[in-house]
């Protein structure tokens, strides 16, 4: 008989406790992952600190497994863990807080974009000044339960007053708060664009792909004939393709402010530097409105998107193809545009030429009193 | 010239709706034109004439009940009566457009008589009814709902979008920016330039004997 390597012993030990303490295990997960939550879906686990705080340890497993890192696995994140010395060896940390911040590294590793994007942002900053409020990874995006949320909901997390705020001086601010992402004015230096993504008044929601009948992006492209991206005509028949004739709710794409990139999302500046100039977005040709995309929610709830061109945003078509997406400025249409100055050249054409021939009738006029 | 005879046309109340109907229009049409065109023109910021457009646009829209209330609690509303008869009227308009397309150039008569409750010529009437109870009402709508399109929502949906409440309150801002501007011109075809001005200041209109 020859001996055993000593941490076959504690794997063993966390195999039978794992499945001694296990719920139902989940398929979608690997095995390695449901032993883990053997352990960590118990209520109760939790961690003490140097400082006495305690941090809870145990995880959703249906929450992870709906996450976005999902099908990452537990060790993807959790590396440094060591099954033979697991739970004996965990580092010790003086406070959540503490733990949470060195964490952020492990985040850096597969998001090293957004990382760098963030160290120039406000929460850095404030992380730096020895803020214990501002956010680490895991404050904004939760650790294991990691989903495509809507930068709104992620920053009213922490900035419920947001709205009232923003009430004091923006007009219709809920309406804003509803369709212009917060990074959109939060993080000025960032590119955004409009993105048309389709809603379904049938049940109030943005419509969204089932995981397995993916159908929009087919759709798109078949429309899309040249691949340059839609034009006024194709969105319109992208559209008449979505409701087919007699729709009872037809669904109607809404347009949101967007960034382009989400890891740009990551830079907030300090609410100084955010963009309070209404023409930044409020005006012909404004940089939000150069960049169209239409979209649907994939199954996932991340967006999947097809280009689209500017023009489609003022043309004629709109009323038809964009009934619920308008924006001063950045919607205008040419052909309105044109109807006014017609409307100014009449207006003061029609008074200029009637005074014209009175002028020249004025010897005849006078002639016959 | 002729002896002038003055009558008392244009009651306090529709005086003052009017003047104040007129620079309000005037108002709305600039901060308008400002908040459309801000890459055009710099009459003064973005915010300041959406506030402007807003303040000025419900003082309008209480404007206009002062001009229906007077109008549907007194006997003036006679001037608004539409002429019954299709074949009269369309020979009436027919008149007043030849009267402006070519009589006045000769010096021919205006064919319309004013008197208190007769105010209006046959073009006029119609027009008036038109643009006060359909175009200036649907004016207001369309820019209360976009004042507060979150508010509004239901009824936007109800009216088929923001964009078709939008496209109808710019045809409208179309509309009534060419009116604006043919208005006092024909204003000023009275027997002097300035009597029918005078006259929606003191109310009196002065007319043949």
């Amino acid at each position: 008989m020859t001996n055993s390597a000593p941490w076959v012993g504690s794997a063993a030990v966390l195999l039978a406790a794992a499945l001694m303490f296990a719920g139902p295990a989940s398929a979608a997960l690997t095995d390695g992952d449901n032993a883990c939550l053997g352990c960590h879906g118990q209520e109760g686990l939790q961690k003490t600190f140097g400082k006495g705080e305690s941090l809870p340890l145990r995880v959703d497993g249906a929450a992870f497994e709906g996450s976005v890192h999902a099908p990452l696995g537990c060790a993807a994140c959790h590396s440094d863990v060591e099954l033979k010395t697991h739970p004996a060896a965990g580092k010790s940390f003086d406070s959540v807080r503490a733990y949470s911040v060195a964490k952020a590294a492990v985040c850096e590793q597969c998001h090293e974009d957004a990382f760098k994007q963030h160290e120039g942002s406000v929460h850095a900053k404030r992380m730096r000044e020895g803020s214990a409020l501002a956010p680490t990874c895991t404050g904004c995006h939760g650790a294991h339960a990691v989903t495509p949320k809507t930068a709104y909901q992620t920053c009213v997390g922490c900035h419920s007053a947001a709205l009232a705020a923003h009430q004091q001086w923006l007009p219709n601010a809920a309406l804003h708060h509803e369709v212009v992402s917060c990074a959109a004015c939060h993080a000025p230096a960032a590119l955004r664009m409009v993105d048309l993504r389709l809603h379904d008044p049938a049940t109030k929601t943005w419509a969204a792909e089932k995981a397995g009948e993916p159908w929009f992006e087919k759709l798109a492209r078949s429309v899309d004939a040249n691949g340059n991206g839609l034009d006024a005509r194709e969105l319109l028949d992208l559209v008449k393709r979505i409701n087919p004739a007699g729709s009872a709710a037809p669904k109607a794409f809404r347009g949101r402010i967007e960034l382009r990139s989400n890891v740009e999302a990551h830079r907030l500046s300090d609410k100084a530097a955010a963009i309070r100039a209404c023409d930044v977005c409020h005006r012909e040709g404004a940089e939000p409105f150069r960049n169209v995309v239409v979209s649907v929610a994939g199954p996932d709830g991340r967006p999947l998107r097809h280009a689209a061109q500017q023009e489609i945003l003022g043309a004629a078509s709109a009323v038809v193809s964009l009934p619920e997406f308008y924006a001063i400025g950045g919607t205008r249409s040419p052909l309105l545009d044109v109807l006014f100055v017609v409307a100014l050249l009449g207006g003061a054409g029609f008074p200029l030429g009637h005074m014209a021939v009175r002028w020249l009738f004025r010897k005849y006029r006078a002639s016959r009193e | 010239m002729t002896d002038m005879q003055r009558i008392y046309v244009h009651p306090l109340p529709v005086r003052i709706w009017h003047w104040a109907n007129a620079l309000g229009f005037i108002a709305l049409i600039l901060t308008g034109v400002q908040i459309r065109y801000v890459d055009l023109i710099g009459l003064m910021s973005f915010r300041a004439a959406v506030s402007l457009h807003n303040w000025v646009g419900w003082v309008l829209v209480g404007n206009f009940f002062i001009w229906l209330g007077f109008y549907l609690f007194t006997d003036k509303i006679r001037v608004y009566h539409p002429e019954l008869s299709p074949v009269k009227h369309f020979r009436d308009s027919f008149r007043q457009l030849q009267y402006y397309g070519y009589g006045i150039f000769k010096g021919d008569p205006n064919p319309h008589h004013l008197s208190a409750y007769h105010k209006f010529n046959a073009l006029q009437s119609m027009a008036y009814q038109i643009i006060m109870l359909l175009l200036v009402p649907l004016q207001f709508v369309t820019g209360v709902l976009l004042w507060d399109l979150k508010r509004f929502s239901g009824a936007v949906e109800f009216f088929g979008g923001v964009r078709v409440v939008d496209t109808v309150h710019v045809l409208l801002f179309i509309f009534f920016t060419a009116f604006i501007l043919v208005h006092p011109y024909l204003a000023s075809l009275g027997h002097t330039p300035s009597a029918h001005f005078k006259a929606m200041i003191t109310g009196y209109e002065e007319v043949d004997e």
